[in-house]
């Protein structure tokens, strides 16, 4: 039993040095170069590592140190990264907001500490928050897929759609944009609106139920590719693939390589690179005196389809 | 006098069956509004959905048989699910001596299983040799396998697979999916397990009343490093579906699946204290959750109200199985 408050204390001692020591640190590094913070929703989804990580090389290659904060998905452990990111003098904020709404408080407070923040793909609902807000434009974007959509099934048919988490911004920005186009077709039927929570597996099991109670639908729309890809295998397995069309969004390099394979028909390409890159050039520019930024700067969603699939790679386009 | 004892007979009875009551009272209302419920597709379909949740959720049971919990298993099961995966697409490339190894498909699931097992037994060992609560070591198991995960992934998911690998997950064999034959071997096992072995008695014994099975000799430690072993081992085996099925090993796999088998285990009639519940009921329970699925999407029920509807009904079970253990 001794022994064990013998190390508990060695531990705290441990703890202390270590804390002290950090503080020492980030104290002297300030003023000699600038240091870039990259908070981004989640790490749990391989789009968001695409935009974090080139965010952070970015910054890096332009001279910067940088570190990424995961606020996975949580409003409030993203609070506590502005709070550690203030405290901890990081001298601009590359940020991947994890609600519209809920966001604003923590950019503020860094607003208050001078600290410029740069909002990346999702916005936050205020307008002079942010320093620039660099988006991507989800509603146009599936505005387009549903023309495509339209097109692809000549103005017929029946079709289901795949929603993303449902309390989340995107997952109704893209429903909205795809129907905002397809509900002004009548020979088009949504026959199940069902959501999979942005995951493959989830994707898979709702299109296996779904296809018990509509045996023939002609066309699958999903909020994004990860759930393309589950509802395609659900097509494989019961071998309806070839006869039902499956519609994705994001641009993730298996649907890209799905599509080249003219296993699925198309999706939206996002930019997570173009708008991490712009973001950390922003910052850069800051750093050396620019002021005049543009408040909202969208990013194009464009659409991939199988006949300019080759333009394109996993997020972005072919350099 | 004669009409009391028949009463409490007949509840008895009932209580002992209220799972499957409350399963035949879903389907024939499901079947009632969907004419494409009750179909042999269909139950195919559900059993073959279920069958990694029955995976998990037997090994569950043993745990939470003994009084424990384990909340690591989702993370578990993506991380074998990645390890598999990632040796069977890539293999080990050691640069420094120049070597490289190649997994055949059952080398790369054994693999999987391994290191399942290996996690599950790092679990049971904190558990004893520490006196963490279980609680607090799975929790912290959950985060750690995660982030394993994310770090032999680097946050992608793998693609691309052996295509005998997906046989696991999409193929019949006597005309029965794979995966059903799989949770069926792991259910008849736990069965036996815990009905026939001294390893299965012993665990009731802890459950019932740990200081009890101590004094009367049991190795209680012994005991509860091998039931969370088996239950890593089995998230291990639900990982091998899930990622054979999808033809991906995906980084964010299984999130949530603990509250899936934790819920499959209550409504099973399982006691979260320990000592009390069988593994068929929690097949049963995890056949509801299935069949719950199923019919909501089937009725096309706004998501919204699904997840309503799932919680009252783990809510009901746990109410139901309290008043009946008051009446015993």
């Amino acid at each position: 039993m001794r022994y064990l408050t013998v190390i508990k204390q060695c531990s705290l001692y441990f703890l202390v040095v270590v804390v002290v020591l950090c503080g020492c640190r980030s104290g002297s590094d300030q003023g000699r170069h600038k240091k870039v913070a990259v908070i981004v929703s989640t790490l749990n989804n391989p789009w968001f590592v695409v935009l974090a990580q080139t965010a952070a090389e970015q910054a890096k290659s332009l001279g910067y140190e940088t570190k990424i904060f995961d606020s996975q998905n949580n409003t409030a452990i993203e609070a506590d990264n502005f709070e550690n990111a203030i405290s901890a003098g990081y001298n601009a904020i590359l940020f991947n907001p994890t609600d519209a709404d809920g966001s604003v408080s923590n950019v503020l407070e860094a607003k208050s500490a001078g600290i410029p923040v740069f909002c990346m793909d999702r916005e936050v609902n205020s307008v002079d928050a942010a320093t620039s807000q660099i988006l991507s434009d989800n509603y146009s974007g599936c505005v387009a897929i549903g023309k495509y959509f339209v097109e692809k099934l000549n103005k017929q048919g029946k079709y289901v759609e795949i929603l993303g988490l449902v309390g989340d911004n995107n997952t109704w920005n893209r429903s909205k944009g795809f129907h905002s186009v397809v509900d002004f077709f009548p020979g088009l039927t949504m026959v199940a609106q069902q959501s999979a929570d942005f995951d493959r597996n989830k994707a898979m099991e709702v299109m296996e139920s779904i296809l018990q109670a509509h045996p023939d639908i002609n066309a699958v729309f999903c909020g994004n590719d990860a759930m393309a890809s589950g509802a395609y295998q659900a097509l494989v397995a019961s071998g309806k693939a070839n006869d039902i069309k499956v519609f994705g969004f994001d641009g993730a390099q298996d649907v890209i390589e799905s599509i080249q394979n003219k296993k699925i028909m198309a999706t939206g390409m996002q930019f997570p690179k173009v708008m991490a890159k712009t973001a950390a050039i922003y910052a850069d520019e800051y750093f050396k005196g620019k002021r005049d930024f543009p408040k909202k700067m969208p990013v194009a969603v464009e659409l991939v389809t199988q006949e300019n699939v080759n333009d394109y790679t996993g997020y972005g386009k072919k350099e | 006098m004669d009409a009391a004892i028949n009463t409490q007979n007949y509840r008895q009875y009932l209580a002992r069956f209220q799972s499957l009551i409350a399963l035949f009272v879903l389907c024939v209302l499901i079947s009632f509004l969907s004419d494409k419920f009750l179909t042999v597709t269909n139950a195919w379909n559900v059993m073959r959905q279920i069958s990694v949740n029955i995976c998990i959720s037997v090994g569950m049971t043993l745990v939470v048989l003994t009084a424990g919990i384990d909340l690591s298993v989702g993370s578990i099961l993506a991380l074998c699910g990645a390890v598999t995966a990632g040796l069977l697409r890539n293999g080990i490339e050691l640069q420094s001596s120049n070597l490289y190894i190649g997994f055949t498909v059952l080398g790369a699931c054994v693999a999987g299983i391994i290191v399942g097992s290996a996690l599950g037994w790092f679990n049971g060992w904190a558990i004893t040799r520490f006196k963490v609560p279980p609680f607090v070591a799975t929790l912290a198991m959950l985060t750690i396998a995660r982030g394993l995960t994310m770090l032999w992934t680097k946050g992608f998911p793998i693609t691309g697979l052996d295509h005998k690998f997906a046989f696991l997950g999409t193929g019949w064999f006597l005309g029965i999916p794979l995966p059903v034959w799989i949770s069926g071997i792991v259910v008849i096992s736990a069965i036996i397990i815990t009905k026939k072995t001294r390893l299965g008695r012993y665990i009731y014994a802890i459950g019932g009343n740990e200081n009890a099975a101590r004094l009367s000799g049991i190795n209680i430690n012994y005991i509860k490093i091998a039931v969370y072993t088996i239950a890593g081992a089995l998230a291990a085996v639900g990982g091998l579906i899930i990622t054979s099925r999808l033809d991906a090993a995906q980084p964010n796999a299984g999130t949530g699946y603990e509250l899936d088998s934790i819920a499959a285990v209550v409504i099973g009639g399982t006691s979260l204290s320990g000592g009390r519940g069988s593994i068929l009921g929690t097949v049963l329970g995890a056949v509801i959750i299935g069949v719950l699925n199923n019919g909501l999407v089937l009725l096309n029920v706004s998501p919204f109200w699904q997840q309503v509807v799932k919680g009252l009904v783990i809510l009901a079970a746990v109410i139901i199985d309290k008043a009946n253990s008051k009446n015993e």
